[in-house]
């Protein structure tokens, strides 16, 4: 019996996403395999150093996967040295990025208008304690691909639960003088790209009142805050960039 | 009126020929809906990772995805075209012998490209709701599919109604079209032409 052509091309189709799939996978699970390994056989703090200079001349995909500092816990999730995870809060009420690098992470949250912290911390062997001004603060856990936890800020609470990205998704920061006040801008670019982003007018200011920041340009770094333009930096874990 | 005294009234007005016609398509349209359903369902329960198998020579698995859609896009077009061409709808050509092979093997490139990219939305992202873009390209997404898929099982049957391959090929293409730009011309909109 002779198989017509179309329903060879689906058979091909089939075979092709089953094999992409498989090797999505692979590739996932080499990657803790690696971090689990380089853990096991590594000395942590040079070996921490050495990782940081190496990682940041590599590029990021290398990055990803020559990091010689992760650590397994306990219950079996392997700890990228370095990673950036961004996302949405649960209920649609604002964004989250958490950037580890090394013994250090950064983490923010906005919604794009008035709510927005900035958060530092140090991570310990996959978990995260960050607090910010105001009372800010956020406990996560992470792990590789993703992050989960809580952050509050302005006395809400979000719950989150958020994946790991690459540039060009990740966390920007802008601090710039505009009108003789010091600004601070932050955006999150999440994985499909949509921006959020919220904007503090005087950093110096008793109680500030953030507000939208204006549209992050992702090609040039900058974004016009009125008539001045102020470029962003990102704050990127595979890069170091920002720490 | 005799039909309607018999014992199970069809109800359709002119009895047969256009019913039978059109019964051969309930299977390929159950297969391709099942295909989007199951496409769907995946991405919405499956936890997204977030990471798969990095692509040398592009800076980011999504500059990678709107690359390859774009690839997949540029041969739909010819597919478009070509079936134009085909049907005898560009009056100043008439179809050349090999219009059929370039066809067929247009559209078996751009489907072979368009899985590719939709494994790893489905692995490292998943089915996503949360705005108006995101949620018409995850849907649309599924729906390429299911529609292909009806497309290839309504190619191996005969006697189909002439309406039925130009309708699919056309839904397929408009989706495409749909798919590429909600992700691809969107994200080169935002990031520039990157690598």
């Amino acid at each position: 019996m002779k198989i017509s052509t179309p329903i060879i091309t689906l058979i091909v189709g089939v075979a092709l996403a089953a094999s992409l799939l498989f090797s999505d996978m692979t590739a996932v699970s080499t990657k803790k395999a690696d971090l689990a390994a380089a853990a096991a056989s590594a000395s942590a703090a040079a070996a921490a150093s050495a990782a940081a200079t190496a990682s940041a001349a590599a590029s990021p995909a290398d990055a990803q996967s020559s990091s010689a500092t992760a650590s397994p816990t306990a219950s079996g999730f392997v700890i990228p040295p370095h990673a950036n995870y961004v996302g949405q809060v649960q209920g649609d009420r604002g964004s989250v990025a958490v950037v580890v690098h090394d013994s250090f992470a950064i983490a923010y949250f906005c919604n794009g208008g008035t709510q927005e912290a900035w958060l530092k911390g140090t991570p310990h062997n996959g978990k995260l304690s960050m607090t910010g001004n105001d009372g800010a603060r956020l406990t996560a856990n992470y792990a590789l691909g993703h992050a989960r936890g809580t952050v509050v800020v302005n006395g809400i609470s979000y719950v989150f639960s958020i994946i790991a990205v690459h540039r060009p998704s990740g966390l920007f920061e802008s601090i710039a003088v505009v009108r003789g006040a010091t600004i601070k801008a932050g955006w999150i670019v999440l994985a499909n790209g949509t921006q959020v982003g919220s904007l503090n007018p005087n950093v110096n200011a008793a109680k500030p009142v953030s507000q939208a920041a204006p549209k992050l340009n992702l090609s040039t770094l900058t974004a016009q805050d009125g008539n001045v333009t102020i470029t962003a930096t990102p704050i990127d874990a595979e890069t170091g960039s920002g720490f | 009126m005799a039909a309607s005294l018999g014992p199970p009234a069809p109800t359709s007005q002119n009895p047969v020929q256009p019913d039978s016609a059109a019964k051969l398509l309930v299977i390929p349209a159950l297969v391709g809906c099942l295909v989007a359903l199951t496409l769907g369902i995946y991405g919405r329960l499956h936890s997204p990772t977030g990471v798969a198998v990095d692509i040398v020579g592009f800076s980011s698995p999504a500059t990678v995805k709107a690359w390859l859609a774009s690839v997949a896009l540029l041969f739909a077009v010819i597919q478009f075209g070509s079936s134009l061409v085909m049907y005898g709808k560009v009056p100043w050509i008439s179809a050349p012998s090999w219009i059929g092979g370039l066809h067929r093997w247009s559209g078996r490139i751009a489907f072979i490209v368009t899985v590719t990219v939709a494994v790893h939305c489905l692995y490292a992202l998943g089915f996503e709701t949360f705005n108006a873009r995101v949620l018409v390209h995850s849907i649309a997404g599924c729906l390429f599919f299911g529609t292909f898929t009806a497309k290839m099982l309504a190619l191996t049957r005969r006697g189909m109604p002439y309406w039925v391959l130009p309708l699919l090929g056309g839904l397929a293409f408009a989706l495409l079209v749909l798919i590429w730009f909600t992700s691809a011309f969107w994200f080169f909109s935002i990031f520039g032409f990157r690598r």
